[in-house]
């Protein structure tokens, strides 16, 4: 046996999906995620699914420990170095207020606090250029203060050292040698993107999770590399996996590690059936995740912010994170009358405990899974493959206090709660497509999570796209999409220049060099400079705007003007206009290696004449779509090319598929089901 | 109302809501002007054919507040000829606005022939010509040194844009092409909010709209009601001052009066200081808005603004004081003067509403402008910055350092980096100004900041309005008054200090230091957790000394607390036991 083994943590549960490379057969198991041993929720998965860790030839984790330290605060006691005079940047932070009427607004407050943030004497201005060398003495005494502190970790951040790291490595390397067990994280090796807060911020947060996400990860590879030469790799929140050694340096790039996952899956599943262009919504227990995929390539940003809504900046973390717009709209999103008295949906989660009022475990409130129940689109003796038996009495009983207010039936509230969470996620859908200028119309919606098989042909309805796929494994998905990913690096360098004023060698230059710095890094990871693929994009705007517009460079320049000319082509689509006489400034060079690793072949189903059984039928409400008798399916049993018009209800252990009236769908030669719709009037 | 009609209510209104964010998400990313773009300087919103506001992004407080009164002074105007395709331009702060250089785009939307809806943006352009460049003389007297006025003209007729008007703007501005620029980015803003409304419409239908509409405001109107009731009956007065007109150093007395009567409330400001020859001045519209903003936050900050909550408002003002200025009195500082009506109504409520409102803050945006030529590009350049400074004590927190003005809202500072690659400018200092300490108390005030320009160009000056620089943040319930914002110029071995400063010029070398006061305090000093003193000592917010003299705390030689001796010593000035 020969395995590719992919393991992801979730709040509730952890996954695992694995390949056999020679037998090209799958599997997968799901054990209770075991919030103070995450490790050991990985190592149930292997024990369930039967595996040995000796037939591991590719190993790859999605973890939640990072995000897990630091929205728990738990985090190893961090220390600030700056520059002399800027000691507070980090707590002043933008100094915005979000919460625009509330005047007890409180700011999000610093990971290292004022007695541990330090000044040095030093100072290089925006071209890189010293201004004032770096005094030894100041850092002298930042050692001695870090040891009377007892601090583990110290994050380095100096104006302009995305111009210039040349200080910051400095200090690093002196305060490496006198506190070696201290963990130290230098700004310019997390991100050479200009604006010093969220560079001090990301710096602080990478320091502040590094020995926790080292011991973890040093801990787990112990358990699986049990042959010894099996090297194992972690997802990125760039949507790439890197080696464990990697992650330890720089654990802040897995701050998203589990969901970007999700996306990546379905890329994938859009190039196996050939649509490039791909919407992936994954809908859980208590959020909806949202994300476009272009030219079967994930959409990546640096304008993370970590806990950040409506009322609260946040905390900017500027690594590559897949672009991801998350909802409070899930399973157990929780239907209420606000003070108003008008009806909401989330985004208050009955989570997995006590759960929706249905697992009757104590829940009273009724939520979107209840609602699922009512409308008999949920079986209430087939979920999570009939491990747990839904109540519909005590559905019935909690939606009754929202069919009271609304002055109607419980099963017609029923289908008003579904309608809600059915427009909160459309608004969500409609923020990465339709608000950044793309057209649904050229988009396939692929649904994950336990929930998005059962919302998805609704929302691709409204929303107008082609298509709606449900993969396999839809509540194993992030786990899947793991095994499609390649390992990846990116750099991204500030270098603010006009068009005009560069040329196609100092562009090529600046490329160049990151390129060298990417290989060198395989290298350490025994990856041949021939397996490498590079995509290159710049960052530019108008002179006079800030915010920057990607361009891709495909191929090769021919010469610099076509910067320029990709530029105005970009601007014009993602903003309605262009302004060919207004001079365009380059601000960040975007550099992408991937290693060509071999993707898992998968299986194809069989093909077989004839109609599957039918497991049965049941009035659904559909809601928009009205009131109908479906034909009952288990997902198992359909073969290939197999062709249902809706009604139509498809069950699996994980998920439950809905095919209304006036929809159709088929099973693709993976076993795929893809549903199509009439278009709206 | 039947039932399926409540829930597309709903859904129509998160519809409405998302709207109002896409035309900001357009508005920035589009816009060539630093202070929308980086500092947000803008708002979008959407009202109903009668021009009230149902739905706003999160912009700034002050903006969102004047969105109905602009809108319902272009219904009077153009009265019997709105045409779909129009788009309407306005800056009259004497017409619903605010200053000459926030520019509003008015849109209305049209739905089978029907009017339905308007669609408004805006933002703070960075030049619309006048006396100085960026258009905001600290020492005008008349409202015609503030630039070119738009007073709710036609932009666009059948959908086209009028060349003559963007001619005529063009001659009349400094920098053409971000003013410009930043009129393409409103336009493109309204006209993504009708796209939206079109498609309600087509899916909803225009009734269910309309109804739409009257439920937010219904609703907006009822959850304002219930939140009036948690704050007693009562008459509440409150007084203060207005540092400095903008020419004159002198003290301008303001003061106010505000009844709450079971559901309702009334602002009174009569009796407030005659209209002024300085740009500190506000109009009525700035006025009402300002009140609106500490009637929001004092009933339900969090719930989506829509003008249905400010129904049970009347705000009391005779014309022709600085808080209702008439034509042609200069206007160009007006967010100075209507911090302070927000400020005065807050300082009234500030014991009657607790759970809501803190001590009083360092108030002023402190807003500067660095202006000059580049002297690489040869190119014009306005940096325009509010600051952010000092907030107020609660009666269990602390107040936030460095957060910005009441007037702002979802305002950003600027990165030290981002103003370096831009202007011929090097940062020397950004931090909490400690030496200058806060208003001491049970929970002490927030910390102002220090921040210390270079200039490094020949050819600049700058200019500044900076308020509370006399009078001190107030504290509450026996916490002590906070500290006073200013600023200086210091050129070789002159030092020159002072708030309001006119136009100044700069040499290369020149230094500007912008220090903003820290806010006041809640109860007496001398009930402060000695534990949160002595954090403060080893944070180097407070020197060991004061630590003892303010608040009765004695240290060891280790920063740790010596518990007897701060007993003995707070015991011995009579400690009172904290208010419940």
């Amino acid at each position: 046996m020969s395995l590719r083994v992919a393991t992801d943590i979730g709040g509730t549960f952890t996954d695992l999906v694995f390949f056999d490379e020679d037998a090209t057969a799958t599997g997968l198991a799901k054990a209770l995620t075991r919030p103070g041993d995450l490790a050991q929720g990985v190592l149930d998965t292997i024990t369930l699914a039967n595996l040995s860790t000796d037939a591991f030839r590719y190993f790859i984790h999605g973890c939640t420990v990072v995000i897990n330290a630091i929205t728990e605060r738990k985090g190893v006691k961090t220390a600030l170095v700056t520059t002399s005079g800027f000691r507070d940047v980090l707590e002043i932070g933008r100094g915005n207020r979000p919460d625009l009427y509330n005047m007890r607004f409180e700011k999000p407050r610093p990971f290292v606090p004022r007695h541990l943030r330090f000044e040095v004497e030093e100072r290089v201005d925006q071209h890189g250029t010293v201004l004032k060398p770096l005094r030894m003495e100041d850092v002298e005494e930042v050692v001695r203060r870090c040891r009377d502190a007892q601090v583990q970790a110290i994050a380095v951040c100096y104006l302009h050292a995305y111009a210039n790291p040349d200080h910051e490595l400095r200090t690093a390397q002196h305060l490496r040698r006198q506190l070696p067990r201290v963990a130290v994280t230098v700004s310019s090796d997390v991100t050479r993107e200009w604006r010093e807060y969220e560079r001090s911020t990301t710096a602080v947060l990478n320091a502040y999770v590094q020995p926790i996400a080292e011991a973890y990860l040093d801990n787990l590879e112990r358990a699986v590399s049990t042959r010894g030469d099996l090297q194992p790799h972690v997802m990125q929140s760039n949507g790439g996996t890197t080696t464990f050694a990697l992650a330890k340096r720089r654990p802040i790039q897995l701050i998203e590690s589990g969901p970007v996952a999700g996306v990546i899956g379905a890329a994938a599943v859009g190039r196996l059936v050939g649509e490039p262009n791909v919407i992936s919504l994954d809908i859980g227990g208590t959020t909806a995740k949202c994300s476009l995929v272009e030219a079967s390539t994930p959409k990546v940003t640096t304008e993370y912010k970590l806990f950040q809504t409506r009322t609260f900046p946040g905390y900017p973390v500027k690594v590559p994170v897949v672009d991801i717009v998350e909802i409070g709209a899930g399973g157990g999103s929780i239907a209420r009358f606000d003070p108003s008295g008008a009806l909401q949906v989330g985004p208050v989660s009955a989570g997995a405990d006590p759960g929706p009022a249905s697992y009757g475990r104590g829940g009273t409130e009724p939520t979107v899974t209840d609602a699922m129940l009512l409308t008999n689109v949920l079986n209430p003796d087939y979920f999570l493959g009939g491990r747990l038996r839904l109540d519909r009495d005590q559905a019935h009983g909690a939606m009754a206090k929202i069919a009271r207010g609304l002055g109607i039936s419980v099963e017609a509230a029923a289908v008003s709660v579904v309608r809600l969470v059915n427009a909160n996620m459309i608004n969500a859908l409609k923020l990465v497509s339709v608000q950044r200028g793309h057209d649904p119309r050229d988009f396939v919606l692929v649904a994950s999570g336990g929930g998005g098989p059962m919302h998805v042909a609704a929302l691709a309805q409204e929303l107008g796209v082609k298509a709606a796929i449900v993969p396999n494994y839809p509540g194993c998905f992030s786990a899947w999409g793991m095994l499609m990913t390649e390992p990846r690096i990116d750099l991204i360098r500030t270098q603010l220049r006009r068009t005009a004023e560069v040329t196609l060698h100092e562009v090529e230059g600046v490329f160049a060099e990151m390129a060298r710095e990417i290989l060198a890094q395989y290298a350490a990871d025994r990856v041949a400079a021939a397996d490498v693929r590079f995509v290159r994009s710049l960052d530019a705007r108008y002179h006079g705007q800030d915010h920057t517009v990607p361009v891709a460079l495909d191929g090769a320049l021919a010469d610099v003007d076509r910067i320029a000319e990709l530029f105005h082509a970009a601007h014009k689509k993602a903003y309605t206009f262009d302004l060919p006489d207004t001079p365009v400034e380059v601000v960040n060079y975007r550099l992408t290696g991937y290693h060509l690793a071999r993707r898992p072949d998968l299986r194809k189903i069989e093909r077989r004449p004839g109609d599957p059984p039918l497991k049965g039928r049941r009035v659904v409400d559909f809601g928009d779509a009205g009131v109908a008798e479906a034909i009952v399916l288990e997902r198992d049993t359909l073969p290939a090319g197999f062709q249902r018009s809706g009604p139509a209800i498809v069950e699996e252990a994980s998920s439950t598929t809905v095919v209304p009236p006036g929809g159709w769908f088929e099973v693709d030669e993976w076993g795929q089901l893809h549903i199509r719709l009439e278009r709206e009037p | 109302m039947t039932d399926v009609e409540s829930v597309t209510t709903e859904i129509i209104k998160g519809k409405l809501l998302a709207t109002a964010d896409e035309m900001g998400i357009v508005l920035v990313r589009t816009s060539m002007s630093p202070v929308i773009y980086e500092v947000l300087d803008f708002a979008c919103g959407v009202t109903d054919a009668q021009g009230q506001l149902v739905a706003q992004n999160n912009g700034i407080t002050l903006f969102t507040g004047t969105f109905g009164l602009q809108v319902q002074s272009m219904l009077r105007k153009f009265a019997g000829t709105i045409a779909d395709g129009d788009v309407y331009m306005t800056n009259d702060p004497y017409g619903g606005g605010t200053h000459t250089t926030d520019v509003a785009l008015i849109k209305p939307i049209f739905w089978q022939g029907g009017l339905i809806a308007f669609g408004i943006a805006v933002a703070h352009w960075s030049e619309v010509g006048g006396k100085v460049a960026g258009s905001l003389s600290p020492d005008s007297t008349e409202i015609y040194q503030e630039g070119v006025q738009f007073p709710g003209i036609r932009l666009c007729r059948n959908g086209a844009v009028l060349q003559d008007v963007i001619d005529l703007v063009a001659a009349n501005v400094r920098l053409p092409k971000h003013s410009l620029g930043d009129l393409n980015a409103e336009l493109a803003a309204v006209r993504v909010c009708e796209g939206r409304l079109h498609e309600i419409c087509r899916r909803y239908g225009t009734e269910r709209l309309t109804a739409t509409f009257g439920a937010i405001l219904e609703q907006g109107e009822r959850l304002a009601r219930q939140a009036l009731r948690l704050i007693p009956n009562g008459v509440y007065e409150a007084e203060d001052f207005i540092d400095g007109d903008g020419n004159r150093d002198l003290q301008l007395p303001i003061r106010v009066r505000v009844t709450v009567e079971d559901e309702a409330m009334a602002i009174d400001l009569t009796g407030c200081v005659p209209q002024v020859p300085g740009p500190i001045n506000c109009t009525y519209s700035a006025t009402l808005s300002a009140c609106k903003t500490i009637f929001k936050a004092v009933t339900e900050p969090t719930a989506p603004s829509n003008d249905g909550w400010f129904r049970p408002l009347r705000v009391v003002i005779p014309p022709g004081t600085v808080f209702s200025a008439v034509r042609p009195a200069p206007v160009g500082w007006y967010y100075e003067g209507s911090a302070h009506v927000s400020e005065l109504v807050w300082k009234a409520l500030a014991l009657a509403a607790p759970h809501r409102l803190t001590a009083g803050s360092y108030v002023s945006l402190c807003a500067t402008y660095i202006c000059g030529r580049d002297p690489v590009t040869n190119e014009l350049f306005v940096h325009i910055e509010p600051h952010n400074g000092g907030w107020g004590a609660g009666p269990d927190k602390d107040g936030e350092s460095g957060l910005i003005a009441t007037t702002d809202g979802d305002t950003y500072n600027y990165p030290v980096e981002l103003i370096e690659n831009k202007f011929p400018l090097r940062v020397e200092r950004y931090r909490f100004h400690t030496e200058g300490g806060v208003g001491a108390g049970r929970f002490r005030g927030g910390f102002g900041l220090e921040r210390v320009y270079r200039i490094l160009t020949d050819d600049a000056f700058s200019y500044a309005s900076i308020g509370r620089s006399i009078a001190r943040p107030w504290g509450v319930a026996g916490g002590e008054p906070g500290t006073t914002n200013y600023l200086e110029i210091i050129s070789g071995r002159r030092r020159f200090r002072g708030a309001r400063l006119p136009h100044t010029t700069l040499k290369k070398g020149d230094q500007i230091r912008i220090v903003t006061g820290g806010g006041g305090g809640y109860g007496p000093p001398r009930e402060r957790d000695p534990e949160l003193v002595g954090q403060d000592v080893r944070g180097g917010l407070l020197t060991p000394q004061q630590a003892l003299q303010t608040y009765g705390v004695v240290l060891k030689e280790d920063r740790t607390i010596d518990h007897a001796r701060t007993a003995a010593q707070r015991g011995g000035r009579g400690r009172r036991r904290p208010a419940a």
